[in-house]
C-alpha cells in the first residue's frame, strides 16, 4: 500500500502529461496488463486444479471449476501425506539456508570489491565456477562425503549444501550492485576511524538492502522448491521437505492429481507470502540507499 | 584506506568460511566427476580407468552433439530475450502507476515449482484438449500442431514456459538495479534537457552495465546447464529431439547406467560453461568499471 | 527500524514453527518407531535390530500398497518384538536414482525393492545383492507361480523375489464398441477394420501415452509375438541380433497402425497418465495397459460405477499367417525384494522378506487389488469377476513375455525406448529401427 502510494506521489514524469505521451503510456499499460494476467493465470489455474479429482483434472478446461468443488483434497494432503511436518522443515530449512547464504556472500562479495588482495581474481573464478556444474554428477560424490562426515539423514546437510551451491549465484548477483555502489561514504568512514567490520555492518550492508532482499527472494524460491537433494540425502520421512510430499503424490501407476494440486497449493502459500512481505522492503531499501547515496 | 582495506586476517574472516563450504560441497564433487569421467563405471561395479576413452566417445556421440546444439539454442534466446526484460523492468522502474504490483505479478511464476509449472504447460499444449490448439481451431486451422511429440517444434515449444517462467527473475533483478541508481543523476539529465528515451539508453542502461553483464552470464550457463521442466515435460523426447546436456547426462549416469559415460559429459558440460563464461566476459569487457563520478 | 522489523519478522516465523512443530509431533508415531521411540515393551530373545527398508509406494500416490506394507511391517514386528523395521519411501524415478546413490556409495538398505532382469543385473555383477536360494528351497518352495522368479536368477542363483505379477490385456469401451456395431477383433485385419470403422466416426480408436516409450512398446512386442512367435523376442536380446524378418514386419506393422490414425492424436507427447485419461473419460476405445489398471474398472470407489460396467477386455488379436498365438501375453513380474549383501543382518533381513512375501500374498489381492506373484486360490478369496477372468488368463497363459525394456540391459533398454518413440513417430523406416535396436543390443551394455 505504502509503496503505491509513494509511487504516486512521486508521479511527476512530464513526457506521460502530453497527448503523445498519454498514447504511449496507454498501450504501454495494455502490454503490461496483458503480461500480468499471462504471469497470474497459472495461480488461478492451480487452485482451480486443487478442486478438481484426477478425472476431472484432465478432462475439465483448466479454467474451469467442477461443479462441485473438492475441499477434501486439502483436507486429505493435510491429514495423509505427513504435510504439517514437511511444512515445518521446509520452513526452517530455507530460513536458515537464506540467511547464511546472504551473510557469507555479502562478506565475500565485500572483500571481492571493496578489499585489496592478491588471490581476489583466482578466488572469484572459483565461485563462479560453481554455478556451472549440474546437479545431479554431484550427488554421488556428495553422499561420500556426508557419509564419512556421518551427515546423512542429518537436515545440517540440506542447509550446508543449498548454501554452497547458492552461494555463486547469490555472490554473482551481489557483485553487480556492489560495483555500481558509491564508495564516498566509505571511504569518509574509513577516514573517520572506522573499522572495516564497522563498514561493512552499518554502512554497506544497508545500502544493499534492496539488493539483498531481491538475492534473498530468489535463494528462497531455489531453496524452496529443491527436492533432489532430499530425497538423497535424506531418509527418515520426518526429517523431509514439502516438495517430497508433492512428490510422493506422483507414482508409479497412479496418479492422485487432486492432492498434487492441493499440495502445490499448500506449498506456494507461504512462499507467495513471504514474497509479497519481503518485495516491499525492495523499495524501502532503494529509499533508504539513496538517501545516503 | 589502503591499509585498512588490505588487512590479511580481516580478509581471511569474510572470504574463508564460504571458501571452504564451497571447496568441501561443490569442488570435492567437482573434482570427482572429472575422476570418474575418467573411468568405465556403471555406479556398481569396480571401477576400471579408461583414460580419456569417455571423451573420445563424447565426441564422435551425435546424440550428444545435438544436445549441445538445443543448449545452445536456448542459451542464445534466453540472452535474447534480457533486452526484453530489461526493457520491461526499464518501464517499471519509471515512475508508472501500479510498478510495483506489476513486478509482484511477473514474479510469480517463478515462485511455482517446475512440477507445478510442467503440468500447467502440458495441459497448454495438449493435442486435442489443450488451450493452445482449440483457439487454433477456433480460428479455423484444421491440423493442429503436436506441440511435445512434433520433433520438429517441440523445442521451441519447451522455451516458452522456461523464457516465461525466469522472466520474472530477471526483470527483478534489472528493476533492482535501475532503482539503486541515485535520483540525483536522472534528474539531472532531465534538467539538461534529455529525454526519456535518452535517459533511458544513455544514463540508465550504462549504469548498470555489471549488472548486466552479469545477468548474460547467469542466463547463458542457466540455459546451458537446464534441466527441469524438459526433464518433466518431455524427458528428452520424442527420440531425443528434446534432449539437453543436462538430460542427456542424467539419462546416462542414472537410466542407463554409465556413471563414468555421464560423468564425463558433466564435467564437458562444466568445460563448455566456462569457456562461454570467459568469451562472454571478453566480448563484454570495458576499460574499467563505470563508476559514479 | 529496520532491524526490529526483521526482528519481529523473526519472531513471527519462530512462532510459526513451534506451533506446526506441536501440531505435527503427535500424529506421527509408528511411523519412524526406530530410534527415538521409547520401546520398554517384552524384553525379547537375541539382540535388538534394526533392518532398513526401502519401498517405492508413497502413501500419497499408491495408498492401497503403502497400506498393505505397513500392515506386514506391524504384523513382523509383532511376532518378532526384537527387529524394528525402518521404512523409506519414495516415489518411482527418485527410488531408482538413490538406489543408485546408495549403491555406489554402499550403503544400500538391508531390504529394498528392485525390477528384474536387466535393471538388476548390474547389481548383481556388482556383488550388491544376496542370494535368496536358501528361501525358495525352504519356507517359500513351490509358493511362486511357475517361472516368475526366473527374471531374478543369474546364472543359476535367484537374487530377487518378486512381489507383482501382470500381463497385459487390451481394455476396450464396451458401449462404444456397441454403438458402432462393432466386436472384440480376433484378427489384426479385425483390429484395423475396428480402427477404420472408429475413426470415421470421429472416436479416437486407441489411446497411448508414448512419452512413456515401454507403453508403445507394448504394442510392438505383441506384433512381434503375433507375427513371428512367442520365443522371436526373448531370443533376439538374449543373442543380441535383431534382424529376424518378423521383427522388421512388426515394425512395419506399427508404422501402419500409425498411418491409419489408430493412436490419440499426439501420443508421442502424451504421458501415459494423459493417454490414460482419454480412456477413462471415454473418448478413446480401447487401452493396453498392464492389469495393475483393473482395480480402475473394478474396485476403485473413485471411478464411477457407470464406467466401470462399460469396460471389457481382449486378447491382442492374432495376425494372419503368424506364428504367435492369442494366448501369449506381454506381461510379466513387476518389482521384487532383493536383500543386500552388506547387511549386518542378512539373516534376520531374509527372514522378513519370507514373511513378507507370504503375508504379501494374502494381502494384496483382497486388500490392494494387485495380483501377488505367488500363487492364489481363486475359489478361496472374493474378487471381481474381471479379476477371476485374468487370473484365469493368467494360469492357461501359453507364455508370458518379460517387457522388452526390462529384459534389456540398462543402456540397450534406454535406446529401445527412444527408438520406439523414433519407429511410432516415424523418425526412423522399420529397418533402421531393427538395425539400431541390434547396434544397441551388441554394445553389451
Amino acid at each position: 500500500m505504502t509503496t503505491a502510494e509513494t509511487a504516486i506521489k512521486r508521479r511527476k514524469n512530464p513526457a506521460s502529461r502530453s497527448i503523445g505521451g498519454g498514447i504511449v503510456y496507454g498501450l504501454l499499460y495494455v502490454v503490461l496488463i496483458l503480461a500480468s494476467v499471462l504471469q497470474i493465470l497459472p495461480l488461478v489455474w492451480l487452485f482451480f486444479f486443487s478442486l478438481k479429482n484426477s478425472q476431472e483434472v484432465f478432462e475439465l478446461p483448466p479454467f474451469a471449476l467442477p461443479s462441485k468443488p473438492r475441499w477434501e483434497n486439502y483436507e486429505s494432503v493435510w491429514s495423509q501425506g505427513n504435510i504439517s511436518k514437511y511444512f515445518f522443515n521446509s520452513v526452517w530449512i530455507t530460513v536458515v539456508s537464506v540467511i547464511l547464504t546472504i551473510l557469507l556472500a555479502s562478506l565475500v562479495t565485500f572483500a571481492m570489491t571493496r578489499m585489496r588482495w592478491k588471490l581476489r581474481p583466482f578466488v572469484l573464478g572459483l565461485f563462479m565456477v560453481g554455478m556451472m556444474i549440474p546437479v545431479h554428477s554431484t550427488l554421488i560424490p556428495l553422499f561420500n562425503l556426508f557419509q564419512k562426515l556421518h551427515l546423512t539423514d542429518n537436515q545440517a546437510n540440506l542447509v550446508l549444501s543449498y548454501t554452497a551451491f547458492n552461494l555463486p549465484i547469490t555472490i554473482m548477483i551481489l557483485l553487480g550492485f556492489y560495483y555500481a555502489l558509491p564508495r564516498e561514504v566509505e571511504e569518509a568512514a574509513v577516514m573517520d576511524g572506522c573499522g572495516v567490520n564497522r563498514v561493512f555492518f552499518q554502512i554497506v550492508l544497508p545500502m544493499t538492502a534492496s539488493v539483498i532482499v531481491t538475492a534473498a527472494i530468489i535463494n528462497m524460491i531455489y531453496n524452496w522448491n529443491e527436492f533432489i537433494f532430499v530425497n538423497t540425502f535424506i531418509s527418515s520421512d520426518h526429517l523431509k521437505t514439502l516438495t517430497v510430499g508433492v512428490q510422493n503424490f506422483v507414482g508409479q501407476y497412479t496418479t492422485n492429481w487432486g492432492a498434487v494440486g492441493a499440495t502445490l497449493m499448500i506449498s506456494i502459500l507461504p512462499i507467495l507470502l513471504a514474497f509479497l512481505l519481503l518485495s516491499n522492503r525492495i523499495v524501502e531499501g532503494i529509499a533508504a540507499g539513496s538517501v545516503k547515496g | 584506506m589502503e591499509k585498512v582495506m588490505s588487512n590479511k586476517w580481516i580478509i581471511a574472516l569474510y572470504v574463508l568460511p564460504s571458501l571452504l563450504l564451497i571447496v568441501a560441497i561443490i569442488y570435492l564433487p567437482i573434482v570427482l566427476t572429472g575422476y570418474y569421467g575418467l573411468m568405465e563405471w556403471d555406479g556398481i561395479s569396480p571401477m576400471a580407468f579408461i583414460g580419456l576413452d569417455n571423451y573420445a566417445t563424447l565426441m564422435r556421440d551425435e546424440k550428444f552433439w545435438s544436445s549441445v546444439n538445443h543448449s545452445f539454442l536456448f542459451a542464445v534466446l534466453s540472452t535474447v530475450f534480457l533486452i526484453v526484460y530489461m526493457s520491461v523492468a526499464l518501464v517499471l522502474s519509471g515512475n508508472i502507476r501500479g510498478a510495483n504490483l506489476f513486478r509482484k505479478i511477473y514474479l510469480i511464476p517463478m515462485l511455482l515449482s517446475s512440477v507445478a509449472i510442467a503440468q500447467l504447460w502440458l495441459k497448454i499444449y495438449h493435442p486435442t484438449t489443450g488451450i493452445l490448439n482449440d483457439l487454433l481451431t477456433t480460428f479455423g486451422v484444421k491440423e493442429t500442431p503436436d506441440w511435445l511429440a512434433d520433433p520438429a517444434i517441440v523445442l521451441g515449444a519447451l522455451f516458452v514456459p522456461i523464457l516465461w517462467q525466469y522472466a520474472g527473475f530477471y526483470i527483478l533483478i534489472y528493476y533492482a538495479a535501475f532503482k539503486s541508481i541515485p535520483a540525483s543523476l536522472i534528474e539531472a539529465a532531465r534538467i539538461d534537457g534529455a529525454s526519456p528515451w535518452q535517459i533511458a539508453v544513455r544514463i540508465k542502461v550504462p549504469l548498470i552495465s555489471e549488472v548486466i553483464k552479469v545477468t548474460i552470464v547467469l542466463a547463458v550457463v542457466g540455459s546451458l546447464k537446464y534441466f527441469d521442466l524438459i526433464y518433466v515435460m518431455t524427458d528428452g523426447g520424442p527420440n531425443g529431439a528434446s534432449e539437453v546436456m543436462a538430460s542427456y547426462m542424467y539419462h546416462k549416469a542414472f537410466r542407463g547406467f554409465e556413471f563414468g559415460y555421464g560423468s564425463a559429459i558433466g564435467f564437458f558440460l562444466l568445460l563448455i560453461c566456462l569457456v562461454a563464461t570467459w568469451v562472454i566476459r571478453r566480448l563484454t569487457a570495458t576499460k574499467d568499471t563505470i563508476q559514479y563520478s | 527500524m529496520k532491524r526490529k522489523k526483521l526482528t519481529a519478522f523473526a519472531l513471527i516465523l519462530a512462532l510459526i514453527l513451534i506451533v506446526s512443530a506441536c501440531g505435527s509431533g503427535s500424529k506421527n508415531g509408528n511411523s519412524n518407531g526406530g530410534a527415538s521411540a521409547g520401546n520398554g515393551s517384552n524384553e525379547p530373545s537375541g539382540e535388538k535390530i534394526t533392518l532398513k527398508l526401502m519401498h517405492l509406494w508413497p502413501d500419497g500416490s499408491n495408498s492401497a500398497q503403502n497400506k498393505v506394507i505397513k500392515q506386514i511391517i506391524e504384523e513382523y514386528q509383532t511376532a518378532n518384538p526384537n527387529v524394528t523395521i525402518n521404512t523409506e519411501v519414495l516415489e518411482n524415478e527418485q527410488y531408482k536414482n538413490k538406489l543408485k546413490v546408495l549403491s555406489a556409495s554402499n550403503d544400500l538398505p538391508d531390504v529394498g525393492f528392485t525390477w528384474a532382469a536387466g535393471f538388476m543385473e548390474p547389481y548383481v555383477k556388482g556383488n550388491m545383492f544376496t542370494s535368496l536360494d536358501d528361501l525358495l528351497q525352504g519356507d517359500l518352495k513351490d509358493k511362486f507361480v511357475a517361472g516368475t522368479t526366473d527374471g531374478y536368477a543369474f546364472d543359476g542363483k535367484t537374487y530377487g523375489l518378486p512381489v507383482e505379477l501382470n500381463i497385459v490385456p487390451v481394455y476396450y469401451n464396451k458401449e462404444i464398441f456397441s454403438q458402432n456395431n462393432l466386436q472384440p477383433p480376433q484378427t489384426l485385419d479385425e483390429l484395423k477394420n475396428i480402427i477404420k470403422t472408429l475413426n470415421d466416426k470421429g472416436v479416437t480408436p486407441i489411446t497411448l501415452g508414448a512419452k512413456d516409450a515401454w507403453t508403445a512398446s507394448f504394442w510392438y512386442m505383441y506384433l512381434v509375438d503375433r507375427l513371428g512367435g512367442p520365443d522371436l523376442l526373448d531370443e533376439s536380446i538374449a543373442n543380441n541380433t535383431f534382424t529376424d524378418p518378423s521383427l522388421i514386419e512388426a515394425a512395419k506393422q506399427a508404422q501402419e497402425l500409425v498411418d491409419m490414425k489408430a493412436f490419440v492424436k499426439g501420443f508421442n507427447g502424451l504421458s501415459n497418465d494423459e493417454a490414460k485419461s482419454e480412456f477413462m473419460n471415454g473418448k478413446a476405445a480401447m487401452y493396453a495397459m498392464g492389469t495393475w489398471e483393473v482395480p480402475n474398472y473394478t474396485t476403485n470407489p473413485d471411478v464411477p460405477q457407470e464406467f466401470k460396467d462399460k469396460i471389457g477386455y481382449f486378447k491382442f488379436p492374432t495376425a494372419a499367417g503368424g506364428k504367435g498365438d492369442v494366448s501369449d501375453w506381454v506381461g510379466g513380474v513387476g518389482v521384487g525384494l532383493f536383500v543386500s549383501e552388506k547387511s549386518k543382518y542378512k539373516e534376520e533381513a531374509k527372514n522378513f522378506v519370507s514373511f513378507f512375501v507370504q503375508k504379501w500374498g494374502e494381502h494384496s489381492v483382497t486388500d490392494a487389488g494387485i495380483i501377488p506373484a505367488t500363487k492364489v486360490d481363486t475359489a478361496t478369496v472374493k474378487l471381481p469377476q474381471m479379476f477371476i477372468d485374468l487370473l484365469n488368463e493368467l494360469n492357461s497363459a501359453k507364455k508370458v513375455t518379460l517387457y522388452a525394456d526390462v529384459q534389456m540391459k540398462p543402456v540397450a533398454s534406454e535406446e529401445h525406448h527412444n527408438l520406439v518413440q523414433a519407429l511410432f513417430g516415424k523418425a526412423v523406416t522399420p529397418e533402421e529401427f531393427a538395425k539400431k535396436q541390434e547396434d544397441a543390443l551388441k554394445a553389451g551394455k
